[in-house]
């Protein structure tokens, strides 16, 4: 995956077959972190504390209830992989650029999370461990990516 | 990254350690972003950059404070101001959260 033209605020990258194939597998996956799972406060300083916690966990399911239904028509949209000869090109404005790379880091976060939040190396590769490694290190790849043409290194 | 690096103090953060919290419309809230091992430095970066509009250097400053102290205070807010904020940093699946500044 590269970043071949910019164009206004929109980024067109090239991905070889294979990537293309990867990275709608991937995206299938979301959401992939589970519902509350971070807490709002961690000394519970707020006034109300369960209704705080209760509202940010409803506003953070709403928006991907939301996520999820513009990722559908987003993969759907026949518009938005342009086939080329080596693979194809995938057309972002840079508000969905935003968006995307909030996708991948759930998947990335959530599949950390399913393996047991591991704090430094993560476990062994068996049949139980690998799905989520494989997501997680997708995703990472895929935000590396997307961040590489957004920050490029100078 | 070198863990010798010393930490530079920003104009902003002399400024909130001197304000004093009056009444619960005033800023009187720490939204804090915790350290963990999956999120990338340079995403880090990037969403505390698109989050709080800050320059490169900044967002970068606070980012490495995350990695190698195990948090930083990112902005000392109203109540109401710092739940947008964790909102908007938990959006990106980032570890935030809010804590009263006593």
């Amino acid at each position: 995956m590269r970043l071949i033209q910019t164009c206004g605020d929109r980024l067109v990258f090239h991905l070889e077959k294979r990537e293309k194939q990867l990275l709608i597998e991937v995206l299938k996956l979301y959401p992939r972190l589970p519902p509350a799972h971070q807490p709002l406060s961690k000394s519970r300083c707020v006034p109300d504390p369960e209704a705080s916690q209760n509202l940010l966990d409803e506003a953070l399911a709403e928006q991907r209830q939301e996520n999820k239904k513009q990722l559908v028509a987003l993969l759907a949209a026949p518009y938005r992989f342009r086939e080329t000869q080596a693979g194809c090109h995938l057309s972002l404005s840079a508000s969905e650029l935003e968006w995307l790379l909030q996708i991948l880091n759930d998947i990335r976060v959530g599949s950390w999370v399913r393996l047991g939040s591991p704090e430094e190396k993560i476990g062994k590769l068996n049949e139980r461990t690998a799905p989520d490694i494989w997501a997680m290190e997708l995703a990472g790849f895929f935000q590396m990516e997307l961040l590489e043409a957004v920050n490029p290194k100078p | 990254m070198a863990a010798t690096a010393k930490p530079e103090i920003l104009p902003d953060s002399v400024q909130a350690a001197e304000e004093k919290p009056k009444s619960g419309l005033e800023p009187g809230y720490l939204v804090v972003c915790w350290n963990d091992p999956v999120n990338y430095m340079d995403y880090v970066t990037h969403v505390f950059q698109t989050i709080f509009g800050w320059a490169r250097q900044k967002a970068q400053f606070h980012m490495r404070q995350v990695h190698e102290q195990g948090k930083s205070v990112l902005t000392r807010e109203s109540m109401e101001k710092a739940e947008h904020y964790v909102h908007q940093l938990q959006k990106y699946s980032l570890h935030a959260t809010m804590e009263r500044d006593e």
